[in-house]
Order: C-alpha cells, then structure tokens, then sequence
C-alpha cells in the first residue's frame, strides 16, 4: 500500500462567501418589527393594568415604579436590539446558492444551495400586508431545521425571487 | 387478494373493520375519558339506566356506522406514478404522492394486529409535513408484495440497469441477529443515570398526582418518610443509591427487551431491512440510497463488551423522526467496519487530520455548567462547611466532564465525507457523504467574535451536525467548501 495522502481538504481558491455582499432587507420591515414590539408590550402593560383593577390587590408605588420601569426598559432593550440589529439582517443570492444572515450578539449565516430546494412560497402577515412587504420562505427536504425564511423583501421582489428560484428547481429534477 | 393489482382501487383487509372499529373506540375514550369520569365517580348517574343504556347503543350502532363507512371509502391505487390514497366519507381526502418521493415504506405490528395477522402499512415522504399515507390493516403477504412493488416502482429510475439483474432473486444476508445473551449486555451497557432521571422524573410526577388525589394521608406518610430519613443517614442514602442502581438497571433491561427482542438486521439489493419488537413488531425498511447519516457510539461498558450502538439516519419528516427508530444496540466492530465499508467504501478518513474545538469551548461549558452556579449559591456556602466541600465537588467533576467533552469533540474530512466525534463518558461518531449536506449555518456570538472563533451547524435531509467552536478561518473556509460540494453533486441525494 503506498502512502497517499491528499494533502489540500480545504482549498484556498473556493468562492468566498462575503458577508459585506449581501443586501440589507427593505426599511420598511423594520416599522413593522417596531409596530409588531410596541404591539406585544402593550398587550403585555393592558394585562398588568387588567389584573391591578381586577385582583384588588394594593401593591405600593413603589412596586408599581419597578414594575413599570422593568416593562419599559425591556421595550427600549428590545427596540435598541432591533434597531442595532437590523443592518446586520440580510440577504444574498449567488449562482448556486441562497443565503441570509442575522443577529448582533448571536450572529447565523445560512446557506442553502438550490439543488437542496424542494419548494418556495411567498407569504405575508396583515401588517406586512399594509406596507407590501413579504417573506420568502425556502424548503428543503425532512424537517424544518434548514428551512430558510427570508423576510422582509418588497411583495414584487419576492415574487421574483420565487420565480427564479422555482425554475432554478425545476431545472434540478 | 395476494396479488397486489395497484391500476384499480384496493381496499384493505376486510380485517381492517375490526381495527378501524376498535380506533374509533380509542379516540372516543380519548376525548371523552374526563366526562366518563365524572359520570363514574357521581354513583347518581349511573342509576338512570334508562338513560345510560340507550346512550351507549347509539354511541356503539353510530360506531359500527363509521367503521363500515370509513372502511368503504378507503382506497390506494396508482396513477400516473403517482402513489394515491383516498379516505374520509364526510370530509373527503385525497393524498397523493409521486412514487419518487417515496423515501421508505415500514410495516408495523402491534398487539391487535398481531392477534388479526395483519400489518399496518406507512409510507414515509421527505417534508411536507402533515400527510399521514398509513394503511392499517393488509395481509402480510400482501403487504410484502405492495411494499415491494413500491420499492421497485420507487429505484426504477436511478437503478434501471441493475433492475434486470436484482430482478432474479434478491440477495439477503442477515448481517445482525441479537440474541438473548446480547440483549443482556446491552441492557447492562445503557445510560443507566438517564433512566434514573426520567423514573425520578416520573416517579415525582406520580408521586404529586396522588398527593392531590390523597392529600392528607400523603403528608402523613411524606412526614413520616422525612423523619426516617433524617434519623437514618448516610446508610440510607447508600441503600437509596443501591436501589436507584438496581430499578434503573432493570428498566434498561426491559427497555431493551421490549424495543430489540428478536432483532435481526437484513441487508439486501438495494436496502436494509431492521426487524425487531416483543409486543408491537416493527419491520423498518431503509433503501441504501436514502441513508444520510450514519453514527455509532459506544460508553465505557460497551467497550468492554466490544459493542457499539449504531444508527442509520433517512430522510423523514418531522412527526415521523421520533418513531422511526432504525438502530441497532449492538454491533460488534467487524459487522460496523462492514457497514461503513458498504456505505462509504473503503475508510479514507481514519488517517486525516483531526481538527479539534478551540479550548474555549473547555472553558465556556465549564463556567456556564461549573463556576456560574457555584457563584450563584456563594451566599449559602458560609452556612456550613458541607456546602463548600460539594462546591470544590461540583468545580471538578463539572470541570473534568467538559474537559472530556472538549477532548472528544473533532471532525475529519476528507474530499467527499466528513466524521464529527462528540461524546463525554461515551464517545459517538457521525459520518455522512459531503454531497448529502442541505444547508450550512455558520454561527458567532459576541463573545467568539473577539477571540476569532465560530461554530458550523451542518445540515442533511435527516438533521443536523454541529461542530462548535472552531477558528473562524476554518469555519469559513469549511463553509465554502461545503456549498462547493453540494452545489457541483450530480447524484441523487435521497
């Protein structure tokens, strides 16, 4: 037996994938996720309200100081993560594959070549419906843990987008 | 009705009306079992048998109504190589399913159908999620020769040129039989300190059920076993280990009889055929072309017996992953070398190089499971001296677990497969062809970020590998290496 060894696994010379490349996602989608955020907080402050009035239970201001301090600085936590973490969302399209990208402290790029493509959809939520903003959602096969769903694309871009990919994976099978 | 004709609309066995019959029964009980309790526990009610009686017959005639109903509008035939199955009488349905997709076709026993001779029949497809292609009741014979028509419709296309030849007289060799001997030890080599959680875990669960149910005498007893327990000490926390030791050892002995009894292993033309089960019989098939992954592990007790538990990882989806178990518990190292050899052809990853975690994935597992905590209960250390010696403890024990962690988690690659090694106590390893990859993650917090570390998530048809904390470079570069494999593959993947 000769001694053959295969020296280079990972070539230098491979297209890299550049996460300066990609394309930020539509500014609208981001009032959405605020409007969606204040949404939620103040469902969330209503059933504070709602069970003060309605448990009779006569907590001091100062419970009342904290607890409202604590729901307001998650809001502007959560709004200031939102806002810092918009510009990092994203989304690339190459030859063969399609990737999208997200998150400032918890940073994830996924990549899912075509070929591993099984079918596309566009959808869109009642607020992304009033601003004409929708979500490409990518399927691959057994299971959802690579599914891909890139949200926030302008509704004519997604089409297109599906479109291409939809041909991309007719052309596969 | 032992030649399967799939041009015309079959039916089931005529068995089937039993089966059906006595799932409806099930699915009543299910709904309906909190208000059956009511009406048993209030005596009152059950005098009105003038009620009662004519309930029940009404409930039973409308039973026997949906049986024969739902058993004649049951049908399966094949289309335009489409595979389709209509049931439902009130709502109709219609599932259909291009024979190409079909990913595998298991036959299932349980006690019922056992006692009737029949099979229930799955289909499994990749994705598409919420389709039930299940036919409960077919002879066996008949299902045999369904399943293998299916089978055969199913790898005409990618193996049209072997079709010929495998046509004749298929090729099987039983590659794996456990005997009782075998179940033995592996019922001895199982994580007995898993089962030990889950019967605590259930145990207390119980425990809290009929704490409601019989409160006070529950205290009665609950303070009782207190005070036994302060006054005994230490000789009844060794008895309570003894105990726990030998219970868990138990249920993993009949765990494992009840899961792998009469297990064999059947390799064919083109698949591998897993049969095993004491009360619910199950015959799981996986065609060699679907397998994605493919992982054996062992622990310290296999390894002195010399066997390792393997599993075969297929494209399923998601409400299938859980149930469709295609494992086998004890493989010697002969019979593993032979799978891997039949799966990935002669090994060529042994001699690679092992790329290993940064050390920091050491030192992040050992703050987060070790120091965190200890820092967390500092303010109840000063109580007694017994809390500072069990914090000493928990820093080494937790430090010397991540620490084995850390040493067994690596990967080798090579041109066309990877292996990724994880494990503690025991070791597992995971290997899969590069071409078979579906997606690649490549994942930062903050906190690797600074010290130039990522992890990859790498994704199949089957799931998903992950290999943490790996210099970004490498990260990167393993990335695009990846999507350059998958996205130049011809083959069929699954």
């Amino acid at each position: 037996m000769h001694n053959f060894t295969n020296a280079v696994i990972l070539p230098e010379n491979l297209p890299t994938l550049d996460s300066e490349q990609f394309n930020r996602l539509d500014k609208k989608y981001l009032s959405i996720i605020v409007i969606r955020l204040v949404l939620v907080f103040l469902i969330a402050f209503g059933g504070c309200i709602a069970f003060l009035i309605l448990s009779e239970a006569t907590p001091g201001i100062p419970v009342k100081i904290a607890v409202s301090a604590f729901i307001v600085l998650w809001l502007a936590f959560s709004i200031g993560i939102t806002l810092l973490g918009f510009p990092r969302k994203g989304y690339l399209v190459r030859e063969n594959d399609i990737s999208f990208k997200k998150g400032i402290l918890f940073y994830k790029e996924t990549s899912v070549p075509f070929n591993r493509i099984q079918h596309v959809e566009v959808t869109q939520g009642v607020l992304a419906k009033a601003y004409k903003i929708s979500t490409l959602k990518l399927f691959t096969a057994g299971g959802n843990s690579s599914d891909l769903s890139i949200p926030g694309l302008p509704k004519n871009q997604a089409q297109q987008l599906k479109d291409f990919l939809s041909e991309k994976i007719s052309k596969h099978e | 009705m032992n030649k399967p004709d799939l041009s015309v609309p079959s039916r089931q066995s005529i068995k089937g009306l039993v089966i059906i019959f006595i799932q409806g029964i099930r699915s009543l009980a299910r709904m309906f079992w909190a208000v059956l309790v009511v009406v048993i526990l209030q005596n009152n009610l059950l005098q009105h048998k003038a009620i009662i009686l004519p309930a029940l017959a009404a409930i039973f005639i409308l039973l026997v109504i949906h049986t024969l109903l739902y058993y004649l509008n049951f049908y399966f035939y094949v289309k335009d190589d489409e595979f389709v199955l209509k049931k439902g009488y009130l709502r109709k349905q219609v599932l259909s399913i291009p024979l190409e997709r079909i990913q595998s076709i298991n036959t299932k026993q349980n006690l019922l159908q056992q006692a009737l001779d029949v099979v229930a029949l799955e289909i499994d497809t990749a994705g598409t999620a919420g389709k039930e292609l299940k036919i409960h009741a077919l002879e066996a014979p008949y299902a045999k020769a369904l399943s293998a028509l299916l089978k055969t419709k199913t790898t005409e296309e990618t193996e049209a040129n072997t079709s010929e030849a495998s046509a004749t007289k298929p090729i099987e060799s039983v590659i794996l039989k456990l005997e009782p001997i075998d179940l033995l030890k592996i019922g001895i080599s199982e994580n007995h300190i898993r089962t030990a959680l889950i019967i605590l875990a259930f145990g207390s669960q119980l425990f809290n059920q009929v704490q409601e149910v019989f409160q006070e005498k529950a205290d009665e007893y609950s303070n009782e076993f207190m005070n036994f327990v302060s006054n005994s000490g230490w000789a009844l926390i060794l008895f309570l280990i003894l105990f726990f030791a030998v219970v868990s050892f138990l249920f993993s002995l009949v765990k494992t009889v009840y899961k792998y009894y009469d297990f064999r292993l059947v390799k064919s033309e083109q698949a591998y055929q897993i049969m095993a089960g004491l009360v619910n019989k199950r015959n799981v098939l996986v065609p060699h072309a679907k397998i994605q992954e493919f992982s054996w592990a062992t622990n310290p007790i296999k390894k002195y017996f010399g066997i390792y538990h393997i599993a075969f990882k297929q494209a399923v989806s998601m409400q299938n992953r859980k149930n469709q178990l295609v494992d086998a518990p004890g493989c010697l190292q002969t019979q593993l070398d032979l799978l891997k050899n039949d799966l990935f052809g002669p090994d060529e990853l042994d001699a690679q190089h092992r790329f290993f975690s940064h050390i920091h994935y050491f030192r992040v597992g050992w703050f987060f499971s070790g120091i965190l905590p200890v820092i967390g209960a500092a303010p109840f250390l000063f109580s007694f001296w017994f809390f500072w010696v069990s914090a000493v403890l928990w820093l080494a024990v937790s430090g010397f677990y991540c620490y084995l962690l850390f040493r067994k988690r690596y990967f080798q690659i090579s041109t066309t497969q990877i292996r990724v090694s994880s494990g503690a106590v025991g070791q597992k390893w995971n290997q899969m062809e590069l071409f078979k990859v579906q997606a690649v993650r490549f994942k930062q917090s903050f906190f690797q970020k600074r010290r130039s570390l990522a992890s990859l998530e790498i994704m199949n048809a089957a799931g998903s590998i992950s290999i943490p904390y790996i210099s970004e470079s490498l990260a990167k570069q393993m990335q695009n290496y990846l999507l350059y494999h998958t996205e130049t593959a011809q083959q069929k993947w699954m």
